[in-house]
């Protein structure tokens, strides 16, 4: 605080320099990893090489330039970090673009950028395969550079765990204002470390991520439909909760039941809270296994499985087994808002679909890689409601809020409700926007919510076996804002357009 | 490090900052959620909510691994049962906040180490010894005294009839040649830096000035400062430091008389039963008429240490106004201390810094024997062993180069014999070396001494 009245006596309310230098060390950053898909490139001699190759060179090139031209030593504060993170997040989504654009494979560029942003956001909506409101044909995923379609899986991954954690992780560089940028990625109500150091709590929440992806992909290629490549993209793809998948039919195109489980568990695990893996994984059980937000999170899935496959088993010509196979799939994937499809539930009887179309609100937990509107907060705001129904009937009761042994305070409780009546502010306007471009309600509400929740498919004209292309692109800029302000969310977004962040 | 802080007050704060900011791994414990949400807002470290005196909350905060364990809650009792508790759960080293110093003192029929505390530290009785020292040397802003009181680090303010105003360093040096003395640092207008020859003195410029103790006196003379003994003085507040300050005084070497002023009439009896060659006065501290009434005007000093900073300043700014010589204040909010050199106020004191500088002293491992970090100012002194490998030992010091930021100010050979450090100056394996270095540059010079 001393150099707050010393040494930044002039500094203005947002600093540009110190937010432009560290946003180019994360583009640099970002740029690094642009290496991958390259490699992969030259492996497979793809012409898309050049555009790798060019939009890595921009972007650490420019990354670089950009540090060192600022040269960023201030600490970072509340808002700055706000600013640096939304800033990343969609400079990411621009550069990720840029392989699609220049290699000749989109030629929208709008095209481009929706793809990326989906791919980072791990939402998995794709315009692939479709045709353009202006009557342009997409190529179709299966027809893609296996180079363009590790670049998506790997946006996935990179956006899972999320691109600050992973630069806090590696580059000491955000030593300073480290924990404001990771509490401005964070997804859930409080972001808790599980080390005293947020470097050395990013290291971990790698390690884990990154031990779960090796697994999964080894488990996948175990089977012998999958080739390295594909368990690698799948792997990534569900790791991060995403939903881009290498096959059009996703992963109904394998018809595995051992792919369907494997897939089933790994996107459950992704859902649950990374920093309750890590108790789990040092010997701390009981944390785990007595986490309210996970019983919680496990017991919705159950029961949704169990209503989802029941109402299969009694209205289609699905086996008890199928049915159970296809349910769980579906309800998991969507739970946890990653987004792959075995099934077409579009097509199911109103009831199931609906059920389903429930579950587009929930997400998964806390600290895991799943968007939505996070478990913890449904608990929250349900336990809310069962007090205020006690309080009336006993007016004078003192009734806290209990999760667990925890209190939850009045202030948390503030926050989760205003961000539950911001989520739905902002999905309502999605779908308003999106019948505006002339799109029926149920395809409307589905594109608004599966964009801010990540989820991926939706309903009516983009379901499970449909894609985005249709949307004209003013829409398709508007859907990636979704998702961007999901991901982030909410708040981290919309400060940013509040007259309060830019006021002296 | 792995470092587990008990009690989230001010000091825990100031602690868990410091400790942060050296990358060490930072467990803070403390039972008001709201003081543990600041922490976690604004530091890296993890926070605990839970009770300093219950085994499972301290097993918690992994105290079983810690390396160091700071028990600085506000309550002395606390502080101590948390130690003992955590020595016996593995803490490695154990440091407890105390403010009475009874257990310390040596005919205490309990000791510290019989509980498995490993230091106790009193920073209220710290701050008693700065203030004391301040009062002895009637111009100086800071007084920090090193090699076993054998030098002194003085802060001197350059008032503008001094005549060294206007002089580069040079000059200065070429003036004042009777005397060996060395210019470490200068700040001006809140900015700290070490001085090149060719820098020019302003005056309201604050220098640091290491000589040994016995020419500090003569050295003030030489600036053009007088340096008259103080005689009378008025404490605001029978606050702990207050009551403290009173009592060391009255029983000093020197004839001083002491005048302290304490609202609250209960506390005034107390006192004014326990010390006996003080003059207790029951009143407010900011009634101008009091302080008139009481011959302010003709006071020495005026020390102001009421719980209440902000009225701390203001009664030492109304002495200030009736032309009293010195005054200095308790002020414990960092983001006042720099101010008090802008308002006038001769030496802002810090109870809550006492208390860090105490304990960082006690977790800084390795050569480093004493550390003091300035009030107001962002820079800390210290001594530093030479071991036989490093780089600067026994060669002439202008061959040595050190990192930016940083000055040698002096040396305690081997033998106890103390030298300023001039470029001719060598430094022999085992010396004692006086560093004065900016924040950024101390990691630096204690790896080039190790």
């Amino acid at each position: 605080m001393i150099d707050l009245m010393n040494q930044n006596r002039h500094r203005p309310r947002i600093d540009l320099t110190l937010i432009f230098g560290l946003l180019g060390g994360l583009i640099f950053f970002f740029g690094l990893a642009l290496l991958l898909p390259l490699a992969v490139a030259v492996f497979y001699n793809e012409p898309s090489q050049s555009a790798f190759l060019l939009t890595s060179l921009i972007a650490t090139g420019g990354g670089i330039g950009l540090f060192l031209l600022c040269r960023p030593t201030e600490e970072l504060r509340v808002r700055e970090a706000f600013l640096i993170v939304t800033l990343t997040w969609f400079t990411g989504a621009l550069i990720g673009a840029f392989p699609f654009y220049l290699s000749g494979v989109l030629e929208s560029f709008s095209d481009s950028f929706f793809e990326s942003m989906s791919g980072l956001t791990t939402t998995g909506a794709t315009i692939l395969g479709g045709v353009t409101s202006d009557g342009i044909q997409n190529p179709a995923i299966e027809e893609l550079d296996k180079s363009l379609l590790f670049w998506r899986s790997l946006l996935h991954w990179l956006g899972g765990m999320g691109i600050i954690v992973l630069t806090l992780a590696l580059l000491p560089l955000l030593g300073i204002g480290g924990m404001q940028l990771y509490k401005a990625e964070y997804s859930g109500t409080t972001s808790d470390k599980i080390t005293p150091r947020v470097q050395n709590t990013a290291k971990l929440l790698w390690s884990i991520y990154v031990g779960f992806t090796v697994l999964q992909t080894l488990l996948l290629w175990l089977h012998p439909s999958m080739d390295w490549f594909e368990a690698v993209n799948h792997a990534f793809s569900t790791m991060a909760t995403g939903g881009f998948s290498t096959k059009n039919l996703s992963i109904a195109a394998y018809d595995s039941v051992y792919i369907d489980v494997v897939i089933i568990i790994f996107m459950f695990i992704a859902g649950i809270n990374f920093a309750m893996h890590f108790k789990l994984f040092s010997g701390d059980f009981t944390t785990f296994f007595s986490d309210r937000e996970i019983r919680f999170y496990t017991l919705l899935t159950m029961l949704f499985i169990l209503f989802i496959s029941g109402g299969l088993w009694l209205s289609s010509s699905y086996t008890l087994g199928e049915a159970l196979r296809f349910g769980s799939f579906q309800v998991v994937s969507i739970v946890t808002t990653t987004g792959f499809g075995t099934d077409d539930y579009t097509l199911w009887m109103p009831f199931t679909s609906f059920l389903l179309f429930l579950l587009f609100f929930t997400g998964g937990c806390a600290g895991s890689t799943g968007g939505g509107i996070k478990m913890i907060r449904i608990l929250i705001i349900l336990k809310n409601v069962i007090s205020e129904i006690k309080q009336t009937i006993h007016p004078q009761a003192v009734i806290p809020l209990r999760i667990g042994n925890k209190i939850v305070d009045q202030p948390i409780l503030r926050t989760i409700l205003g961000f539950f009546v911001m989520y739905l502010i902002v999905f309502l306007s999605g779908t308003v926007i999106m019948t505006f471009f002339g799109f029926d309600f149920l395809s409307a509400a589905g594109a608004s919510i599966a964009s801010l929740g990540n989820i991926g498919p939706a309903w009516g004209e983009f379901g499970p076996v449909d894609n985005y292309a249709v949307v004209p692109y003013t829409g398709k800029w508007i859907l990636s804002f979704l998702m961007l302000t999901g991901r982030l969310e909410l708040f981290t977004v919309i400060v940013l357009f509040s007259s309060y962040f830019w006021r002296h | 490090m792995k470092i587990v802080i008990v009690g989230a007050g001010d000091v825990g704060y100031e602690l868990s900052k410091i400790l942060s900011d050296e990358k060490h791994d930072v467990i803070i414990m403390d039972r008001d959620s709201r003081s543990l949400k600041k922490i976690s807002d604004n530091l890296d470290v993890l926070v605990q909510e839970g009770n300093a005196t219950s085994p499972v909350d301290l097993v918690q905060a992994k105290v079983k691994n810690a390396d160091v364990m700071l028990a600085v809650t506000n309550i002395d009792e606390v502080n101590i049962v948390s130690s003992v508790m955590a020595k016996r759960l593995g803490a490695k080293t154990v440091i407890a906040r105390v403010r009475n110093d009874e257990l310390s003192r040596p005919d205490s029929p309990l000791s510290p180490s019989e509980l498995g505390i490993d230091t106790l530290i009193h920073p209220e009785l710290a701050a008693v010894h700065e203030i004391r020292l301040l009062l002895k040397r009637a111009s100086a802003t800071d007084v920090v005294s090193l090699a076993e009181d054998r030098m002194q680090l003085i802060g001197l303010r350059l008032k503008a009839s001094s005549k060294l105003t206007g002089m580069t360093l040079e000059e200065v040096t070429k003036t004042i040649d009777e005397i060996p003395f060395r210019l470490v640092a200068l700040t001006r207008r809140g900015n700290t830096v070490i001085p090149k020859g060719n820098n020019q003195l302003k005056s309201m410029d604050n220098l640091f000035i290491l000589c040994k103790t016995e020419d500090v006196d003569s050295f003030i003379k030489l600036t053009g400062h007088k340096d008259e003994k103080f005689e009378n003085i008025m404490i605001s507040g029978g606050s702990e430091v207050g009551e403290l300050l009173a009592k060391e005084l009255s029983q000093d070497s020197q004839n001083w008389n002491i005048k302290l002023i304490e609202p609250d009439i209960e506390q005034a009896n107390v006192m004014a039963n326990e010390l006996k060659n003080v003059l207790v006065l029951n009143g407010n501290p900011t009634d101008p008429n009091l302080l008139v009434t009481e011959g302010i005007a003709d006071m020495d000093a005026f020390i102001s240490v009421t719980k209440d900073e902000e009225s701390n300043i203001i009664s030492c700014l109304m002495a200030k106004h009736l032309e009293v010589k010195k005054t200095v204040a308790i002020v414990s909010k960092p983001e006042y201390l720099p101010l008090s050199e802008t308002i006038g106020l001769d030496a802002a004191i810090n109870v809550k810094a006492s208390a860090s500088d105490e304990i960082h002293r006690c977790i800084r491992t390795g050569n480093i024997t004493t550390i003091k970090a300035l009030r107001g100012i962002k820079a800390e002194v210290f001594e530093v062993v030479a071991s036989n490998r490093c780089k600067v030992i026994n060669k002439p010091l202008k061959k040595v180069k050190l990192p930016d930021g940083s000055i040698l100010g002096g040396i305690i050979k081997e033998s106890g014999e103390t030298e300023i450090a001039t470029g001719n100056s060598v430094i022999h394996k085992g010396d004692r070396v006086i560093v004065f270095a900016l924040p950024y540059a101390i990691d630096k010079v204690i790896e080039l001494f190790q």
